[in-house]
């Protein structure tokens, strides 16, 4: 999108009387309408989308101990799970899902009301899962799927054997992945029953929706602004990392967060140096 | 589409293999792709719109005192003004200006590094905005234009006489909006000579794409579920802290605590 369509009033300001203005706005507004009907359009096909029924026993790693993937739903009978990019080793989450992490807590009342159970599920060990959650301060629930196979399942982690000529299959297609892990979101729905069944997963740029401060963006005279760049979102930053010297690399490409081995102690304070 | 998409699959589930799912699921994501791509056009649309100069001074009460426009760019270029639906003295608080700005804190630090301010303004006087606001535990900047014709000149506040003879303007439509005080979204630009431009407003459904939970509710089973009274967010949407505590809520959003006696939900 952000090579395909660039042009925009803020490069070459046209300025106009309130009436033409309104003229302009009136003409947008019968193309946004036109919109509206198109997502809402789209959305009833979503709703009609079959299911599978989940016959794996899933098992996650909470803070109250191993819970089944029913035990998600806590009373509820949606459940959507946010597969946040967070792999055993790594240092800290991925950024763009971070980004779409500080989109959850804010809707969370209001999804819990309307019969929606949200979680966030990432293949790292528990401990380091909440280490990174209490650094974001969120408060979303957010499980462990270590020790389980979700990840693969739902086709957002992927083995060294998945990788067939450099490729594996995400995002409805077999395609190059630059990470063992890969965002998406996927829902569930429990019946009456207590059966489980999928219903609807997304990955890559289906997960754009999710992030509203996209929809923010997209109304001000500047957009997305990311013309340029090797990477959508190479702007972004976990929300604790902005800072007064905050620069961007337009050609910046995404690098897993694997934390760094400690190779010994640094020079300067090694028993050598004080010797 | 396929046969097998026929039917709202909550009231009558199709449950299918896997490989049968796939080839549905690659049909709509083939929709999905094209919608997606019509979003895209809609905002090269958006960012063409043509800009109104603004020549008017107005000022806005913060809770450390007077501030211009000017002032609430703080520094960006870009300003995205929230118009709270809270008039002076308004006891009922609006549920769909809550839950928009509920889902802000989390982006607030994006938006502020990409060259946007956010600010919210509402016609009730600072000191009833900030009773509120700390209730919520919001903490996005929120000042009055109690003083201004800001709220008026921007179509989201209404004089007796404008509503009375049906001359009043909401949402690009002139009549009787029924209500003093209703809500909106409006962005302003400022170059570097300092001077500021109007460049965009949505009102009513219009500002639905700033409520993120909508693109929650929209993959889900259920969907929005909203089957009335109004068939829009006042069926259930509350104040965050509120919800399970009773009350009702009128079709213009107004939440009423559970012990309220007024006449309007009789």
């Amino acid at each position: 999108m952000a090579t395909a369509v660039q042009a925009r009033n803020v490069d070459g300001p046209k300025i106009v009387s309130e009436n033409q203005w309104l003229a302009a706005r009136l003409e947008l507004l019968v193309a946004e309408k036109e919109f509206d009907k198109q997502r809402d359009a789209l959305a009833a096909l979503r709703r009609k989308l079959p299911w599978t029924k989940v016959e794996k026993k899933y098992l996650f790693d909470s803070q109250q101990g191993t819970v089944e993937l029913a035990d998600l739903f806590r009373d509820r009978s949606q459940l959507i799970t946010y597969h946040f990019m967070l792999a055993p080793g790594w240092s800290e989450g991925c950024p763009g899902c971070s980004f779409l992490g500080d989109h959850f807590d804010g809707a969370l009342a209001h999804l819990n009301a309307r019969d929606v159970a949200f979680t966030a599920v990432s293949r790292a060990p528990l401990a380091n899962i909440e280490a990174f959650k209490r650094r974001m301060g969120w408060r979303f629930p957010w499980f462990s799927s270590n020790q389980n196979s979700f990840n693969f399942d739902y086709r957002v982690s992927f083995r060294p054997e998945d990788k067939i000529d450099g490729k594996v299959n995400y995002n409805y297609g077999v395609r190059e992945f630059p990470s063992e892990e890969a965002p998406g979101l996927s829902v569930f729905y429990k019946n009456s029953a207590g059966e489980i069944f999928h219903t609807y997963s997304t990955y890559a740029r289906g997960l754009d929706i999710f992030l509203g401060t996209y929809n923010f963006l997209d109304v001000t005279p500047k957009g997305r602004d990311e013309a340029g760049y090797t990477m959508p979102m190479t702007w972004v930053r976990h929300h604790d990392r902005y800072a007064n010297n905050y620069v961007v690399d337009p050609g910046a490409s995404f690098e897993e967060p694997v934390a760094k081995q400690e190779s010994g102690p640094s020079p300067c304070c090694s028993k050598e140096s004080k010797d | 589409m396929n046969v097998t998409l026929q039917k709202k699959q909550i009231e009558n589930p199709k449950i299918v293999s896997r490989s049968e799912w796939l080839g549905a699921r690659k049909l709509l994501s083939a929709r999905e792709r094209e919608v997606a791509k019509l979003d895209d056009e809609l905002n090269a649309e958006r960012r063409m719109l043509p800009w109104v100069k603004i020549e008017k001074e107005y000022l806005f009460d913060g809770p450390t005192g007077r501030l211009t426009l000017a002032q609430l760019f703080n520094d960006r270029s870009q300003l995205f003004i929230k118009h709270f639906m809270m008039g002076p003295g308004q006891k009922n608080q609006c549920v769909g200006c809550s839950l928009e700005v509920d889902h802000l804190a989390g982006l607030l630090p994006h938006l502020e590094n990409h060259d946007v301010s956010y600010v919210a303004v509402a016609r009730a006087p600072i000191d009833e905005i900030e009773t509120l606001r700390k209730r919520m535990d919001w903490h996005f900047p929120w000042v009055s234009s109690l003083h201004s014709d800001f709220n008026y000149d921007f179509q989201v506040s209404f004089k007796p006489e404008e509503m009375a003879a049906g001359t009043a303007t909401y949402n690009y439509k002139r009549g009787n909006p029924g209500m003093e005080d209703l809500s909106g979204d409006s962005v302003f630009y400022k170059n570097a000579q300092g001077e500021i431009f109007h460049t965009y407003s949505a009102f009513g459904r219009g500002a639905e794409i700033f409520l993120g939970i909508y693109a929650f509710l929209d993959v889900m089973p259920k969907g929005r579920n909203e089957n009335g009274p109004y068939h829009s967010l006042t069926d259930w949407a509350r104040p965050h802290n509120l919800y399970g505590k009773g009350g009702t809520v009128e079709g213009n959003g107004r939440y009423h605590t559970s012990g309220c006696a007024c006449g309007s939900h009789k």
